[in-house]
């Protein structure tokens, strides 16, 4: 046996990673990771179709002492002469096919490569052809367009069951492969996977390579890279086949030879064929290509000759209308200084060769412009915004203000170039355009037709496994009651870190004593596997998705540097890496998001265009707004960009931030690093001491943990907050140099490798000690912020365009109130709160929000008056045709003046119309009546006034029956029940989800009898420490994995809101409660906290003494109610709500959907729940 | 544990595998019920339903028996034991 490289007999030349989705279970680099602990010297990925863990694989190849080889295993098109033809037409659409032959590619070099990225976009490029473009065809590709690529490509006939060599190959194909490869290129596979005819296989195919003139190679066809996966591949087979494992036994391997082995072990699996053994060495040898090398990419621009004098005259036209005799008087003043500016800055990028850069970012705007001016009309007063804008430290740019980048005058605003552009960057700096929704729809395609389709993709994302889907699909794979699975699957987490563990456990009964826990199969041998499996699948891609904005823009043909594959949505393509990979490989990412509160926030100028004619420019709006910053302090930001969540809101009180900086860093506070990285704490009490010298009058010195430490540190007064701050750390503190410093980063940021960390916990210590002279503690200490931290957080560009966007969202909140809010409903979802919170938030502030009505409400919501009316867009269930048609009809023929009119002129279906009368939209047109009526009526009404039928199309949809227009005269409405508060909730929730007026809590309040009851109000005025009890509607649950089980609860009551938070042992006895019930009582402690509070002897007790800042300002106390136990409010209620009566009018409005939700028959607590926000439907902002 | 098939079933399941006794030899059998092992055929591993309460575990030999008869032997990796399948 020829000994390679060391010594080692084998290498491995056939290896699935789970890129290979669902046929595959390890990520690249845990192949990588294993195959050097194994003793192997190289390994070659070879997933289907795909070369998405590619760079993974070759990044982190060198640390686990390996050497990467990239391939892939492709399908071709069946052979006309196959055995496997017939069968194939058989197959459904969207079934991944059993049967197409396959073929190994191998890299060899730069061409190999070329080539190999053309084949996979072939293979690719039909895969969304037909109807249903979501999904995904096979992809495959003939063995001539195979051969026409060989050049600098190894190419193997294929796996066991598909090989060319075998039955489904067949002489057409073979024969293309052999003329394209040639015998040197062109080898026969042989595999070994224990299974009954290998021995016979592997003799026939050996015969046949000796006839063929070819050599033979031994490969393993790996899919796991340890034995603990070995299960989750079986899962993942029935899965790809939508089968269960009880009846896809012929489609598994049967046994665990895919798990990775060590070379000696698959030298001697091969003990019958040395020589192809012995070839696996030999071929490796050949294999030399280095994916971390120069792909050739180039973005457009970036070796234009004339860049540089292009930019300059473009910055310095648009200087002269900036700052020229035009400008307003401030701007003229400063254009000296901005002339010099822009000659520094320009020196710097001509210097970094940066030039080309900015011109492409500048023609993305252009392009955004005009997709603008279509999008928005030519007259909207959103035309005075920028279509985009860029996030980041760009903003401290003159060069990004002139080009349109920026929208901050960088002169005007004070701010420094800082290190968004310095003379030694490394690498592109970083640019993300944020887009209005609507805006950037438009814009992608554009970009592909503007750059070519050959030029332009967006960036891959791969969703991967979380508790909820693995529990669905893999309950239904091992066979489990369908029932079991979706309870055991809503009970889990859904936000759970990773495959918590005990979640599904617990869920499926057998880890404490959850009360719905019952049948005994439970605890059978399949509930315990369901556990580790969804344990062993997390993190894991599922599948191949698209990023959400993130495009590449190359000058060559793409498509030479990575396949190009097309995308779900029409005229969109991506190409297979996702944005680490495109990072890696020196890729151009240009981000352009989509960003919901930048729709808001055009949508909110727009009406207050629309009320007023005020015309507002936000880039001209004050940064120093005095009133705006006292809102933010106080945490008065409901529905603001960013700081408007609980957490948030908490942390404000706490920090109190007094200029855009301060937010910049607020923004990245609430975030898993810095929490983690035990940055919160420390940054708020440093401030805090910095505050109180600085009204004190004495010295406050930051402790740094070591002199090195401060240049980096110091706006983070020594914490680390910013995501670069940990490379700055590194580099500053431990000696790293640059490349090494994204080493770490990469480490920290992807599926952390514990033994990759220890690697560099080492490094950075002896660093620390070597470079900066710091002690073995300091150096350990420093490393657990830096570790701790691990990348969860905000680089500081994307913080500064945020928190900008914050503060521009609360000045509109703070001065156009009914018109932000109004904004907020129309473009929902988004942000932290439901409607129905939003706007009973705004209520308590005074601003008035009107019901829905025919008459008066639009489709969307609109400020009439200086009140936000609610608009009929609301009605669930509804079509948007329906009730566009119900408000044309309107403004053509004038308002509908009964109810009978409605249901004749309107064009509504049944449903929709009695939807309109319950909701209370037809409450308007009653008002007169005598005797005085109310929804009720209206629906009576409404039951002789539409047609009594409703009439279904041959597809058994229901089709709009509309009623003639006649003037129909309704006989009087008999005496009904009147509409009690409570039924008037569950009509508001049931139809439009908000509710305006009575708060449920409002109505229940003077039922409840609980010892210590207070209000959200009270407790404001409460004691610290005091036991209390409190009722309330829960708007959010979170439970962050940052938290250690504790569950963070928000109480809406008729004054307010009240945090809880619920420790993780009344978390777990009242779990379901926690997690599914909308109304609830929390009996536990009051806790306040506040900075330099001092308690003050007041009358005969302790109390706090308010503390003020030295301007008189009062900072205002953290409050939260630490939980003790959780109980239903039910049972707390003097007298059954059933007094209200009549559950029958929402049963037979909702028919199913009360089980559906679990409610208990008779009580209607739960039908009173706005939809509240859920972070596993990933609410967007 | 591993096992297989019912024993006191009602019905009676063809190809029942049955113990034999085992002579191992250098990296295969070398002896089944006394028959010497003329040659190796096929070797394969079966792991599989691992999600039941029994799991399979069986290296499996198919054997030429000195006397030219196809030997189809598994050994039971949980138990240890030797059984004869069908042929």
């Amino acid at each position: 046996m020829a000994g390679g490289a060391g010594g080692v007999p084998y290498v491995e030349l056939h290896c699935h990673s789970a890129y290979s989705f669902l046929d595959g279970v390890s990520l690249p680099q845990e192949l990588a990771q294993r195959a050097g602990e194994l003793g192997h010297v190289a390994l070659a990925l070879t997933d289907h179709n795909s070369v998405s863990g590619s760079m993974e694989l070759a990044q982190t190849a060198a640390e686990s002492g390996i050497r990467a080889i990239h391939g892939a295993e492709i399908d071709l098109t069946p052979d006309p002469e196959s055995e496997g033809e017939g069968a194939r037409d058989a197959a459904p659409v969207g079934f991944r096919r059993t049967d197409n032959p396959h073929v190994t590619l191998l890299v060899e070099d730069e061409r190999g490569w070329r080539n190999l990225c053309r084949i996979l976009t072939i293979a690719h490029s039909h895969t969304r052809e037909g109807t249903a473009r979501r999904e995904l065809g096979e992809p495959q590709i003939s063995p001539q367009d195979v051969a026409a690529h060989a050049e600098g490509l190894i190419c193997l006939t294929g796996c066991a069951e598909r090989s060319v060599l075998g039955e489904k190959g067949g002489p057409e194909t073979l024969g293309a492969l052999l003329d394209g490869f040639g015998p040197e290129r062109l080898y026969a596979e042989l595999q070994r996977p224990y299974a009954r005819h290998d021995r016979a296989r592997n003799r026939a195919f050996a015969a046949r390579a000796r006839r063929l003139g070819i050599r033979t190679v031994a490969t393993g066809d790996v899919h796991a890279h340890s034995p603990s996966r070995a299960e989750l591949q079986d899962a993942f087979v029935a899965l790809r086949h939508r089968l269960t494992l009880d009846a896809s036994e012929p489609l598994r391997r049967g046994n665990r030879s895919h798990v990775m082995s060590a070379p000696r072990a698959m030298a001697s699996r091969f003990a019958d064929h040395p020589e192809a053994v012995a070839e696996t060495l030999r071929l490796a040898e050949r294999l030399r290509f280095d994916l971390t090398k120069d792909l050739g990419y180039r973005y457009p621009g970036a070796e234009e000759q004339d860049a540089s004098r292009r930019l300059a005259e473009l910055c310095a036209q648009r200087l002269a209308e900036r700052y020229g005799p035009d400008a307003p008087p401030r701007a003229r003043a400063a254009r000296g200084e901005a002339q010099a500016r822009l000659e520094e800055e320009l020196k710097v990028i001509d210097r970094l060769g940066l030039a080309g850069f900015f011109l492409l970012h500048h023609e993305m705007l252009e392009l955004a412009r005009e997709v603008a001016v279509e999008v928005r009309g030519p007259d909207s007063v959103r035309a005075l915004l920028a279509p985009g804008r860029g996030r980041g430290s760009s903003v401290s740019s003159l060069v990004c203000y002139l080009t349109g980048l920026s929208h901050i005058d960088p002169i005007e605003n004070g701010l420094t170039l800082g290190r968004f552009l310095h003379e030694d960057l490394h690498g592109l700096p970083d640019i993300d355009l944020d887009f209005p929704r609507d805006i950037r729809e438009r814009l992608i395609p554009r970009v592909h037709e503007r750059f070519g389709y050959d030029r332009a993709a967006l960036v891959a994302a791969f969703p991967t496994f979380r508790v909820r889907g693995a529990v669905r699909e893999l309950g239904k794979v091992l066979g489990l009651p369908p029932g079991e699975i979706e309870r055991i699957a809503r009970g889990a987490d859904p936000w759970s870190p990773a495959g918590e563990h005990g979640e599904v456990d617990f869920a499926s009964g057998r880890g404490g004593q959850d009360p719905a826990g019952g049948a005994s199969d439970r605890r059978s041998e399949r509930w315990r596997w369901l556990g580790r499996l969804v344990e062993e699948a997390q993190g894991l891609p599922r599948h191949l998705s698209q990023h959400s904005g993130g495009m590449i823009i190359a000058t060559r043909p793409l498509i030479d540097c990575c396949p190009v594959v097309p995308a779900a949505m029409e005229g969109r393509q991506m190409v297979q890496w996702d944005k680490d990979s495109c990072a890696d490989a020196g890729f151009l990412k240009i981000d352009l998001l989509g960003l919901g509160m930048l729709s808001a926030v055009e949508r909110c100028v727009e009406e207050i265009h629309r009320g007023t004619g005020e015309r507002i420019d936000l880039s001209r709006i004050p940064y120093d707004d005095p009133e705006t910053f006292r809102a933010i302090r106080a945490a008065d930001t409901v529905g603001v960009f960013q700081i408007e969540s609980r957490a948030q809101m908490q942390s404000l009180l706490r920090t109190r931030p007094r200029n855009l900086e301060d937010l910049t860093i607020q923004v990245a506070i609430v975030r898993p690093g810095p929490i983690q990285g035990g940055a919160i704490n420390p940054y708020i009490k440093r401030r805090q001491r910095l505050r109180e010298a600085r009204e004190g009058g004495f010295d406050y010195e930051i402790p740094y943990d070591h002199p090195s430490l401060e240049p980096v540190l110091k706006e983070t007064l020594g914490t680390i907050i910013f995501q670069d701050q940990v490379m700055q750390v590194a580099e500053a503190f431990a000696g790293y140099a640059p490349g090494e410093a994204d080493g770490l980063r990469r480490a920290m940021s992807r599926k952390r490798s514990a033994e990759m960390m220890e690697r560099h916990r080492e490094r950075f210590v002896e660093g620390a000690m070597s470079h900066s002279g710091a002690s073995a503690e300091v150096a350990e200490r420093v490393w657990n912020m830096v570790a701790g931290f691990a990348g969860f957080g905000f680089p500081k560009a994307h913080s500064a365009a945020f928190g900008l966007l914050a503060y521009q969202s609360t000045w509109l909140r703070v001065h156009h109130g009914p018109e932000f809010l109004c904004a907020l409903l129309n473009e929902q979802p988004m942000g932290f709160y439901a409607p129905d919170s939003l706007v009973h938030e705004a209520e308590n502030r005074g601003i008035a929000v009107l019901g829905l009505d025919v008459n008066a409400s639009q489709v969307g919501c609109t400020v009439q008056n200086g009140a936000v009316r609610l608009g009929l867009g609301y009605i669930k269930g509804a079509a948007e045709t329906e009730i566009a048609g119900l408000v044309a009809e309107r403004e053509r023929a004038g308002r509908y003046a009964s109810i009978a009119e409605v249901a004749a002129r309107s064009g509504c279906r049944r449903a929709t119309l009695e939807a309109l009368a319950w909701s209370g939209a037809c409450d308007a047109l009653l008002k007169k009546s005598h005797p005085p009526a109310d929804r009720r009526s209206a629906l009576w009404q409404l039951g002789i006034a539409a047609p009594a039928v409703t009439l279904e199309d041959e597809a058994g949809r229901e089709r709009p029956a509309q009623q003639l227009a006649l003037p129909l005269e309704l006989p009087a409405t008999p005496a009904l029940r009147k509409l009690g508060r409570w039924q008037k909730l569950i009509a508001d929730y049931s139809t439009s989800g908000v509710t305006i007026g009575d708060h449920a809590m409002a109505v229940l309040r003077e039922r409840i009898t609980a010892p210590k009851l207070a209000t959200s109000a009270q407790l404001a005025r409460l004691p610290s420490g005091c036991e209390v009890s409190v009722a309330g509607l829960v708007i959010a649950r979170q439970r962050p994995g940052t938290a250690n089980g504790t569950m963070f609860l928000l109480f809406e009551d008729e004054f307010g809101t009240v945090n809880l938070i619920v420790p993780r042992e009344a978390y777990e006895r009242r779990r379901h409660l926690a997690r599914a019930e909308p109304l609830l009582l929390a009996r536990g402690r009051l806790e306040r906290h506040q900075e330099g509070a001092r308690r003050v002897r007041w009358g005969v007790r302790d109390v706090e003494a308010p503390v003020r800042e030295a301007d008189g300002e009062e900072v205002r106390p953290v409050i939260n109610v630490l939980v003790a136990e959780l109980e239903p409010l039910e049972r707390f209620l003097d007298g059954a709500l059933a007094g209200e009566g009549e559950e029958s009018v929402v049963r037979t409005l909702r028919p199913g959907q009360d089980e559906a939700a679990g409610a208990e028959v008779g009580s209607t607590m739960r039908a009173v729940a706005p939809p509240i926000q859920s972070f596993a439907s990933g609410r967007r902002r | 544990m591993c096992s297989y098939g019912s024993e006191t079933g009602v019905s009676r399941a063809l190809n029942t595998p049955h113990p034999v006794r085992v002579r191992w030899g250098e990296g295969l059998p070398a002896e089944v019920d006394g028959e010497p092992v003329q040659a190796l055929r096929e070797s394969w591993l079966v792991e599989d339903r691992w999600w039941e309460a029994q799991p399979l575990r069986r290296r499996y030999w198919e054997l030429t028996g000195e006397r030219g008869r196809n030997l189809v032997v598994f050994h039971d990796l949980c138990t240890g034991r030797w059984y004869a399948q069908g042929a």
